[in-house]
């Protein structure tokens, strides 16, 4: 049996915090809560939790700071809780270091999803060869990263030197949201232009030849404002 | 106060300098075409219209008339440099001038007083049309606020008290109806933060270039979390559309419109969300096939008056605010939005500039 799953909450609302708690509970996992940033922050250190969930919104300090003194000795993942109009907030608490973000109010099953797919990232990132990072599976999409191959429905489909490199970043963090500006950085290096309009045009194209309909899209997904978000690898 | 003596300064400067510039004008005039010195008379004339139109008030119009005859008669009749009121014929000039100015002056302030009345009546009657977007707004708020606020805390307390003796569906039924209520209050208060996101950044909004299919797509994803197997067919067309716009707000009108449609139509058949794009405008539609908008709501259907009177009033709670809401985004993009029945229900569109408007 694995050991349980040791979470951190830091939420200084009470109903919020008690209902997080006890579906994470119920979910098998170990849940400490603190109800400021303060105590959130030396718990974070004495206790090393797994992941840590963060409600940007504390009375005693900014959420963005408390992310950044987090990432000055540690890197356990990082879950914003925002709200859904502030997407300058949410960028930078990326830009900050906060692995992904999750809009209030969440269901449980949402929150379930990301939770798990935060957790598998950052203990695949310790193994060396885990099977996730030789390939990605989603529906009928599989993309090898070895032999450089996309298919869709069991054909290969050819995508531009771009377009390939965008997939592959998406798809290896996927289930995280990846800022517009850490993709056009990724993609075209960190001078480039900031303007997103020749990403929105590549992504797009990216979409027309994976997707069956690109107003309703299977596999990639917007964040209006923020970036890019992958469906989940069903490869553990 | 402050604003009056700089208003008396500007009169002064004006005054002076245009008698200044008439004088050196006419001492110009004197010397180079010495016999004609009927436009002499002219050019202060034409100073004093200058100006009377100006500055404010009667008093500089009239004082520098007065100057104006002085200056004539000193300057450039005979005796030069000296006066000499007895002239033959001076005192038609005198009296001339002064009807000119006179007359001009109380035109030029009549025309500036009525243009500052209209202006003022336009002021207030933009901010009783805001006032009155408000009470609507509140009005709405509050009595839609109210409904689903009831059902939860009713629904609550009898499960609450009657914990022992319900047995479990029912609970359940109680539990899905209080979710139901809260999504609703909710999607209002997303409804009315929009509404704050207007009008905190100064009234000007912060356009980006969205690409449309992009904000199509997160829409039905959200709406997706909110009813699942929501019958929505959408499309958007093969060419990539780029707009500039608040793509938060957009997305905001165009979940409002979906779930609206989902929700009032009462009808099971697919609702069709599709994009057109014309030269100069990129439109959306959403049109559903149930049982259309009541005639005489149709043409009042956007001005966030809660719909009471029918007897399906309470289905119909808090369509009001969420299409009034859509319609000040809209507005505030340069944008279009409308209603219409067609043969099987009914379709809402709106339209957005593909560039940005320059005012």
């Amino acid at each position: 049996m694995t050991p349980k799953n040791q979470l951190l909450l830091i939420e200084d609302e009470r109903n919020i915090c008690n209902f997080i708690m006890t579906t994470l509970k119920s979910n098998d996992y170990k849940v400490t809560d603190a109800p400021n940033a303060k105590t959130g922050l030396s718990l974070a250190a004495s206790q090393c939790p797994d992941l840590i969930l963060l409600d940007l919104g504390l009375p005693d300090m900014d959420g963005i700071e408390v992310i950044r003194q987090i990432r000055g000795w540690s890197n356990v993942p990082i879950l914003v809780i925002s709200a859904r109009t502030q997407e300058k907030e949410k960028v930078s608490a990326l830009d900050a270091g906060a692995d992904d973000y999750i809009t209030k109010p969440f269901g449980t099953s949402e929150l379930m999803a990301r939770i798990r797919s935060a957790l598998r990232r950052s203990s695949s990132g310790s193994n060396q060869l885990s099977p996730a990072q030789l390939q990605y599976t989603a529906g009928d999409l599989i993309i090898d990263y070895e032999k450089h191959i996309i298919m869709i429905h069991g054909e290969i489909v050819h995508f531009t030197q771009i377009e390939y490199k965008i997939l592959t970043f998406l798809s290896q963090n996927a289930g995280r949201v990846i800022t517009y500006d850490s993709l056009i950085s990724h993609v075209w290096g960190p001078f480039a232009d900031s303007n997103n309009r020749i990403l929105r045009v590549n992504m797009a194209n990216i979409r027309r030849k994976l997707e069956n309909n690109p107003a309703d899209p299977q596999y990639i997904f917007t964040e209006i404002g923020i970036g890019y978000r992958m469906r989940d690898n069903e490869i553990p | 106060m402050k604003k009056e003596i700089n208003q008396t300064a500007m009169n002064f400067i004006i005054t002076v300098s245009c008698l200044v510039i008439a004088t050196a004008l006419a001492f110009l005039f004197f010397y180079f075409v010495p016999k004609n010195s009927g436009n002499i008379a002219l050019i202060y004339i034409l100073a004093l219209v200058i100006i009377v139109r100006f500055t404010e008030g009667y008093l500089p119009g009239l004082i520098s008339s007065v100057i104006a005859v002085i200056c004539v008669n000193l300057f450039f009749t005979y005796p030069y440099f000296a006066l000499n009121f007895t002239l033959t014929g001076y005192p038609i000039t005198f009296l001339e001038m002064l009807a000119v100015t006179l007359i001009t002056s109380t035109t030029t302030t009549n025309m500036k007083q009525q243009a500052k009345i209209i202006a003022e009546r336009d002021k207030l009657l933009s901010e009783a049309e805001k006032e009155k977007m408000r009470a609507n707004l509140l009005r709405a708020v509050s009595h839609d606020l109210r409904t689903p606020l009831t059902g939860i805390i009713g629904a609550s307390a009898s499960y609450l008290e009657n914990s022992t003796t319900l047995a479990e569906e029912e609970k359940s039924a109680i539990v899905t109806h209080i979710q139901e209520d809260a999504h609703w209050l909710l999607n209002m208060v997303e409804n009315l933060l929009s509404v704050t996101r207007i009008y905190s950044q100064s009234t000007k909004l912060k356009k980006t270039d969205e690409s449309v299919e992009e904000v199509v797509s997160a829409a039905m994803s959200r709406l997706k979390i909110r009813i699942p197997h929501a019958p929505v067919t959408v499309s958007v067309p093969d060419d990539l559309l780029i707009i500039p716009m608040d793509a938060i707000l957009i997305e905001q009108v165009l979940f409002n419109l979906l779930e609206n449609a989902i929700i009032h139509s009462q009808s099971v058949k697919p609702i069709i969300c599709y994009v057109t794009d014309s030269n100069s405008e990129v439109t959306f539609h959403v049109k559903d096939f149930g049982i259309g908008i009541p005639e005489e709501r149709l043409h009042q259907i956007f001005d966030g008056a809660p719909y009471i009177g029918s007897a399906e009033s309470d289905s119909n709670k808090g369509m009001g605010i969420g299409l009034s809401i859509c319609k000040t985004i809209i507005t505030a993009h340069n944008g279009i939005i409308n209603a219409h029945n067609h043969e099987n229900g009914a379709e809402f569109y709106f339209s957005l500039p593909k560039e940005e408007v320059s005012k």
